[in-house]
């Protein structure tokens, strides 16, 4: 399991970069083999590759959960 | 008549977004020769646990200028490709509201500022729908998809929610163009810095490939910062990126 991930209290992927930790998000997705660049509207991350740009991550309040 | 049309909750993970449903409406205005379209524009509603979304509860809008007597068809339409073209396991919304009939507006405002911050109900969603006189209709699922509709409509007539669907083009040499090449090329109606500065025609802006405006004050802004021109070939206004725009 990378460290930037936890599993949350539902079972469920967890970035513990919260919203903010461009460079980890973008150090996650280079070494991912799911990510998929979401619709256009949705990107948020100046780097396309990028967690915070994938179409398989879930935003919650306080982060996001990865679906893959 | 003016109009607003908004939907919600149309998509799943591989599917092609809610965004992409609201801009094949809107065209559908312009086609089938029932008014003028406007520009689609994205909402951020409550990101909440106990709220089901896909992955960023976020609802697309758009308005449209249309010929009265087109209006069922064009709620007939937006109906029914809803309930086509919505991803399985969504709970599709569509809202259309005639804004010059809407007798409380502030209601409507009021409702969509607070599908930010708080959980709201289908009930919630259809009560005012009626007592504004609102068309709000479910097309799948669910039907959840009625809130973040509902609640869309009501941040874009707000006029200060939401960024547009979608990049600006912008013809220009070296990535650099005047505030009013932007103007004349664009839907754009004003170029602000970040503090809300609106800058003069004849200020350059330096443009990557990514250009995009949001919604303000009931016009289309294009945000840009100010740089020491390093990464702008000396350009000091640069269009913002999208992490700075990532909470419009």
């Amino acid at each position: 399991m990378d460290a930037l991930m936890i599993i949350n209290q539902s079972g469920e992927r967890q970035f513990t970069g919260k919203k903010d930790d461009w460079d980890a998000a973008v150090k996650l997705a280079e070494n991912c083999q799911e990510f998929a660049e979401d619709v256009e509207e949705e990107l948020v991350a100046d780097q396309l590759r990028s967690c915070y740009n994938c179409r398989f991550r879930r935003w919650t309040s306080a982060s996001f959960i990865c679906r893959k | 008549m003016k109009v607003l049309v908004c939907v919600d909750d149309t998509d799943n993970m591989e599917s092609p977004g809610t965004g992409h449903l609201a801009s094949t409406m809107a065209e559908a205005v312009d086609r089938f020769g029932w008014g003028q379209s406007f520009p689609v524009t994205r909402h951020q509603l409550f990101v909440h646990a106990d709220i089901p979304y896909t992955s960023h509860n976020s609802s697309m809008c758009f308005g449209a200028e249309i010929v009265e007597h087109h209006l069922g068809s064009l709620i007939d339409y937006a109906s029914d490709y809803l309930a086509r073209e919505s991803a399985a396991g969504s709970d599709p919304g569509l809202c259309v509201a005639c804004t010059d009939r809407i007798g409380e507006p502030e209601k409507l405002i009021r409702f969509g500022q607070r599908a930010k911050s708080e959980i709201l109900t289908m009930d919630e969603a259809y009560g005012l729908a009626q007592a504004l006189g609102i068309h709000l209709s479910e097309h799948g699922g669910t039907g959840q998809g009625v809130i973040g509709a509902l609640a869309g409509a009501g941040l874009r007539l707000s006029g200060n929610d939401g960024r547009l669907k979608g990049k600006l083009k912008i013809r220009c040499e070296n990535n650099t163009a005047t505030v009013g090449e932007i103007l004349a090329q664009t839907v754009v109606d004003m170029v602000c810095s970040l503090d809300g500065t609106v800058l003069r025609e004849d200020e350059p802006i330096y443009v990557a490939d990514w250009v995009k405006a949001v919604l303000k004050d009931g016009k289309y802004i294009l945000p840009v910062f100010y740089s020491d021109g390093t990464y702008s070939r000396g350009i000091n206004w640069r269009a913002c990126t999208k992490q700075q725009l990532r909470d419009f």
